[in-house]
């Protein structure tokens, strides 16, 4: 029999609850037919079901005071994936507000939902977030189970303890989610990666031409870098904190989009010497996508400012990562004949991607190729590596070559 | 496209419960083939049913290659003990060996180690576990999923079998849980066991089978004998959506028991609760069988009965429950899954002195 999910979010002023009842266990407890008219349920019993969770849910401070519990709202909606079967669950928001001046972060449950009735069920507890301590939505953090104590015939209260965290803990795990979000965002990686291919190089009659120099280089990728950065800092300001709001499936596009415009810039200088403007550009648009992130996190102002300069630093720090591993041997590379081939051949894998993305984004389905880009990923360390081999095999042949050359004259 | 690639994988299953089926029929002489040498088993001059399974269970050891022998055989722990369930969590809830990744001859020679430990009363024991493993593949092709199917079941031999040490013979899947812990030669313990359907009947080949049915009708017998007043103090106050002492709930019996006291009910009423303990305690070989109705028998007047719901035990969380001082015994109606406009029943058998032949303290 499914179990119910009490989800809370732990924030400086009260605590957000989110319960997750299934209908059938709910309606052996609370009756009125729940189950079986599911579709106006909260239309037709709002008062009942509000009265009904106030009188089961209880928060209490160390110090014995009693928080107040209001209901925010409830939905009705599916859940597919369980061990008994897809069923309907009753979703409700409640707001747990402590008195004033004690803390959120200590206090004991008393719930007995459902299960004051219905003694076979259980309510699995979490913390879905607690920005001090570094829980966020997409990892909730099992606290305990509320259930009959068996015995006894009691069901115990839960004692919910999450002190211990700090803003210094909280910023760093968000310093880490910036990290990992560019880890595994191969979109974001490969549009920086692609952008800097045809970086060390001069344009010759409209035509990608010879190495230009380690200084022209250098000066190239950290024009592109810094505009990428400074396109996606704006817009992952302006949308986390609200300012601005796209929906998510354009952005998505859009991104797949960027990795084919400079994917053909790869192969034919379009927008030589402009290549900032566009990585500044197309920037605006991954900050988008790196906000919705952090929007959902619903944070105060501190918070969210912590969070938003966190993050940065965490993208920041590993496209620094990625670039101070491949970029030296691209710039290796770029002196020697070999470079055209991987220059053309890298363009147009990404190009064969960024079409695979934009496909599955519009039609919201994964297609082979984005699945195969999905699983080449894990051996994006060993195909560093390789680049590394190439790129050493093919300056060491050049340079023998030449002596070779001298030799003969 | 997906749904008929299931279905391409149902056919060998069904046609593999059909072939084990037949073949385990004949426990008592086994004949076996491997790639170098053939062997004749047969283990039917052993004297009693624990002796036939560790001979059985030898035989079995012997077609095995020696990673299915580490899989199969694992260490007598209580971390190993109480590693079962009744959900279609496959291995990932179980020890042992999986059926569907054996030869037919090693899944025929498993099942006979599974038959001479089984009671042999129709729709009972032996014949009941092979009808919970047919309703899985029923529940297959009605669902159209990959986790229903009678290969999904699981052989475990905790520890070394042998008439003189402790072992546990673990055997189960979705809805069915076999423990039976044996010590120096003698069941000590024939529980936990947990027994459920889906569905609760069905029809294959023009045979209907309800291997549950006995027990059902034999819990509602014992209720409908009940005055209104009887009826009035077995009746909980609580609501069973399950058992309560189904798996990971080893140990946690309520203190105090609950319900009618089955001293106050006339003989011919006392006779209907030793009845209704039957269905299960036959499941078990037919000697142990005996012996632990012969102590539950003994200990009735300390016994008590007690019910959720409605007393006829046909819809939705009706619930029954013997606890004695020994016998402890849920039944539960519960909504269909697969079915959900049907009702499908839970039951688990636990002993308060005996589960896991009281090796271990919880």
């Amino acid at each position: 029999m499914p179990n119910s999910f009490v989800m809370l979010d732990i924030k400086t002023d009260g605590v957000n609850a989110e319960l997750q009842l299934p209908l059938s266990e709910l309606q052996l407890a609370f009756g009125h037919d729940v189950a079986q008219n599911s579709g106006t349920l909260v239309a037709r019993l709002s008062p009942e079901l509000r009265a009904y969770l106030l009188a089961h849910i209880h928060a209490v401070s160390a110090d014995g005071r009693a928080w107040t519990v209001t209901v925010r709202d409830l939905r009705v909606q599916p859940v597919e994936q369980s061990a008994s079967g897809p069923y309907q669950e009753l979703t409700a928001h409640l707001w747990l507000q402590p008195p004033v001046g004690v803390s959120t972060k200590d206090f004991t449950l008393n719930y007995d939902v459902i299960i004051h009735q219905l003694v076979t069920h259980k309510a699995l507890v979490a913390i879905r977030q607690d920005w001090e301590k570094g829980v966020y939505s997409e990892q909730p953090e099992e606290v305990g189970v509320i259930r009959l104590d068996i015995p006894t015939g009691t069901i115990l209260p839960l004692h919910i303890n999450q002190s211990g965290g700090s803003m210094w803990r909280g910023f760093k795990s968000m310093v880490s989610l910036g990290m990992q979000h560019i880890a595994e965002g191969t979109d974001h990686l490969l549009f920086l990666l692609v952008l800097l291919l045809p970086a060390p190089l001069l344009v010759k009659e409209k035509r990608w031409g010879a190495f230009g120099g380690t200084k022209y280089s250098v000066i190239r990728l950290l024009k592109v870098v810094t505009a990428f950065t400074a396109g996606h800092s704006i817009t992952l300001l302006a949308a986390a904190t609200g300012w601005l709001r796209l929906p998510g499936q354009p952005v998505e596009v859009l991104i797949a989009i960027s990795i084919l415009v400079s994917a053909i810039h790869a192969l034919r200088p379009v927008f030589s010497g402009k290549e900032a403007y566009i990585a500044a550009g197309f920037g605006l648009i991954h900050g988008m996508a790196f906000a919705s992130t952090l929007a959902n996190l619903d944070l105060d102002t501190t918070r969210m400012g912590l969070s938003i300069l966190g993050f940065n630093i965490g993208i920041e720090l590993m496209q620094l990562f990625v670039i101070a591993i491949t970029v030296p041997w691209l710039i290796l590379l770029s002196r020697t004949g070999t470079y055209p081939y991987i220059r053309i051949a890298g363009a147009i894998l990404a190009a064969i991607a960024a079409l695979a993305w934009i496909i599955q984004r519009v039609s919201d389905k994964t297609n082979f190729i984005t699945d195969l880009v999905q699983q080449l990923m894990k051996y994006a360390p060993w195909m560093i590596l390789l680049l590394g081999i190439a790129s050493i095999i093919s300056v060491s042949r050049e340079r023998y070559g030449r002596k070779q050359d001298l030799n003969r004259l | 496209m997906k749904k008929r690639t299931i279905l391409l994988i149902g056919v060998p299953a069904l046609l593999f419960f059909a072939c084990s089926k037949k073949d385990s029929t004949d426990t008592t002489t086994t004949t076996t083939t491997t790639d170098t040498t053939t062997t004749t088993t047969d283990c039917s001059s052993a004297a009693n049913s624990p002796a036939k399974v560790v001979c059985l269970a030898e035989a079995f050891e012997a077609l095995l290659t020696s990673s299915q022998l580490a899989t199969l055989q694992v260490d007598y722990t209580q971390t190993n003990a109480v590693k079962w369930s009744n959900l279609p969590c496959g291995a990932t809830c179980r020890n042992g060996l999986q059926m569907s990744n054996l030869t037919t001859a090693q899944v025929t020679a498993a099942l006979a180690i599974v038959a001479a430990a089984s009671g042999t009363v129709t729709d009972e024991g032996y014949s009941e576990i092979q009808q919970i493993m047919a309703a899985d593949d029923v529940l297959k092709a009605a669902s159209g999923g990959t986790s229903y199917s009678s290969g999904i079941y699981f052989i475990a031999f905790l520890g070394t079998p042998s008439t003189t040490g402790t072992w546990q013979l673990q055997f189960g899947g979705h809805h069915l849980a076999v423990n039976i812990t044996y010590k120096a030669g003698e069941v000590a313990g024939a529980t936990p066991r947990f027994e459920g359907i889906e569905p609760k009947s069905w029809v294959t080949s023009g045979t209907t089978y309800a291997p549950l049915a006995g027990e059902q009708s034999a819990m509602a017998a014992m209720l409908a004998s009940l005055s209104s007043s009887e009826l009035a103090s077995a009746k909980l106050s609580a609501t069973f959506s399950d058992v309560l002492l189904g798996p990971n709930e080893d140990g946690q019996f309520p203190a105090t028991k609950q319900g009618l006291a089955v001293s106050s009910l006339t003989s011919a009423q006392q006779l209907l609760v030793l009845a209704a303990m039957k269905p299960w305690v036959e499941d078990v070989d037919d000697s142990t069988a005996a012996t632990l109705l012969a102590t539950y028998k003994d200990e009735l007047s300390t016994t008590y009965i007690a019910y959720s719901g409605n007393a006829t035990l046909a819809t939705n969380a009706d619930y029954v429950r013997i606890d004695g001082p020994s016998v402890w015994i849920e039944f539960v109606c519960q909504t269909g899954v697969v079915y959900p406009s049907q009702i499908h029943y839970h039951s688990i058998w636990r002993d308060h002195k005996r589960d896991y032949g009281n090796s271990f303290t919880f």
